[in-house]
């Protein structure tokens, strides 16, 4: 015998069944033929010179069409080396990352870059990297996504804003026993003759000595080239007019543009140094020279004139002899 | 009064007496931290390090009881590493259970004038009734050509 209580659980149970199904057409009749969706794969702060990446995926039902065009419309016409994939990335079985060729290359003009389909086909992820240019700097950018299918239907997803950095990157320049006056400045390293030429550029001095000794670890040092610290440049004669005094704090971040650490198979911390990091980086107080730079090292430096601040980071210092390789992020602080 | 009324209020008061005769056996110091019954005062290790968080002491050696600090005649004996900027060292020091320092370290300190003025702090025993000053004494290595 059924209790009014059962009774009235089944009568609310049958209420609900008309509304369920009504609920679930409905979804299904929402669901649009043809979709698009988007997002950035590149971290960090966006700075000229490097790249924004982006995935665009776009999709019709096999019934609706097919796709025949896609493009991406920045809001600043990237720097000639942008492009739009014309290949379609998905996810083999075994988990390999793997590309099919969808479309013709790229073509940009302005500020849009498209991509046309030659594959018929109705889904695709397209990479888009935009090449930042230099006059994009501490500016705000906007990306709008849209692609268009045979059936004349167009989708379009816009992104952003997204912020560009002022300040300026440079990567893997050399430095060695002949080549080590540092210009942060043209963010160049010079040779003594070089330097001569452009004394009052001249913020640092690159040098290796191996004492020897078993109380002094000296090996790859960072110097201003300051009356002060003739100690720590032993060896050195210094150009007519270099004698910049620069500050320089020892630091163990390993900026993620700069260090690339990935590339040689260690692990890399998305850690960027941003702007506000070098504005905000008090160097009050800080010595003039840097001993015992070893790989990975970082500094941060302040010109003698306040007009720049640095990050160096040390990309490779050879083992037991002088040279290596360092990168420079710079900001113009006036 | 009712009951009830009664062993509420005898109830409520319970937490409030109980907070009292606790904090009555351990109160705390100005900073708030616990005095306990502790004598114990002294150094347990010691470790000095430059604006990158990386130890500016020569060898990276650790210096702990019997290896750099001296409990009897209060000292921290540290040879740092040649071109030191003893002006942004950063000093942390390990100490013995419920002791504090005076003055406390707050961040990068200037040690450069250690030849002068070399740093004393001043440990605090746990109950606040010992007191030991320590020196640091700091050597840095200089480069003789040879």
């Amino acid at each position: 015998m059924i209790n009014k209580r059962s009774r009235f659980a089944v009568l609310c149970a049958l209420c609900l069944v008309p509304f369920l199904l009504f609920t679930s057409c409905e979804n299904e009749e929402s669901t649009p033929a043809f979709q698009n969706k988007c997002i950035k794969r590149s971290l960090g702060p966006n700075v000229a010179g490097q790249e924004i990446e982006f995935v665009y995926a776009v999709a019709i039902q096999p019934g609706a069409g097919r796709l025949v065009s896609a493009q991406v419309e920045a809001s600043i016409a990237g720097a000639p080396a942008t492009y739009l994939e014309h290949r379609s990335y998905h996810t083999a079985v075994n988990g390999i990352e793997t590309a099919v060729v969808v479309g013709n290359p790229c073509v940009n003009s302005g500020n849009i870059t498209q991509v046309e389909f030659t594959a018929d086909t109705c889904a695709a992820a397209l990479r888009y990297f935009y090449a930042i240019p230099e006059e994009a700097k501490g500016k705000n950018l906007k990306f709008i996504f849209s692609a268009v299918a045979s059936n004349g239907e167009r989708v379009s997803m816009e992104m952003g804003e997204y912020r560009i950095a002022e300040m300026d990157i440079k990567l893997d320049l050399a430095v060695s026993a002949s080549q080590c006056y540092i210009s942060l400045e043209d963010m160049a390293v010079y040779t003594a003759a070089q330097a001569a030429a452009v004394p009052g550029k001249i913020d640092l001095v690159y040098l290796y000595r191996n004492y020897n000794v078993d109380t002094v670890v000296f090996n790859h040092a960072f110097v201003a080239p300051a009356t002060g610290v003739v100690k720590y440049l032993p060896g050195v004669t210094l150009p007519s007019g270099v004698n910049r005094d620069t500050k320089i704090r020892n630091t163990g971040i390993k900026d993620a543009h700069l260090a690339r650490l990935h590339q040689k198979g260690e692990a890399q911390p998305a850690i960027y140094i941003d702007d506000i990091d070098l504005r905000e980086m008090d160097m009050s107080r800080m010595p003039n020279y840097a001993l015992d730079i070893i790989t990975n090292d970082g500094m941060w430096l302040e010109t003698q004139d306040g007009i720049y601040k640095a990050y160096i980071f040390a990309n490779n210092m050879n083992r037991g002899r002088a040279g290596g390789t360092i990168s420079i992020k710079r900001l113009k602080i006036k | 009064m009712k009951p009830f009324v009664k062993t509420r209020l005898i109830l409520l008061s319970l937490p409030v007496f109980l907070g009292s005769c606790l904090f009555n056996d351990y109160p705390v110091d100005e900073d708030g931290l616990l005095i306990t019954e502790r004598s114990e005062c002294y150094v347990s290790s010691f470790q000095l390090v430059g604006t990158d968080y990386q130890t500016v002491v020569f060898n990276d050696k650790s210096i702990v009881l019997g290896n750099g600090i001296d409990t009897v005649a209060c000292t921290i004996s540290v040879k740092v590493k040649y071109g030191t900027d003893l002006r942004n060292v950063y000093p942390q020091f390990s100490l013995v259970t419920d002791a504090k320092l005076e003055p406390k370290v707050t961040g990068f300190t200037d040690f450069s004038d250690y030849k002068n003025n070399p740093p004393r702090y001043t440990v605090v025993s746990g109950n606040r009734k010992v007191r030991k000053t320590y020196t640091v004494l700091l050597e840095e290595h200089e480069y003789v050509p040879r």
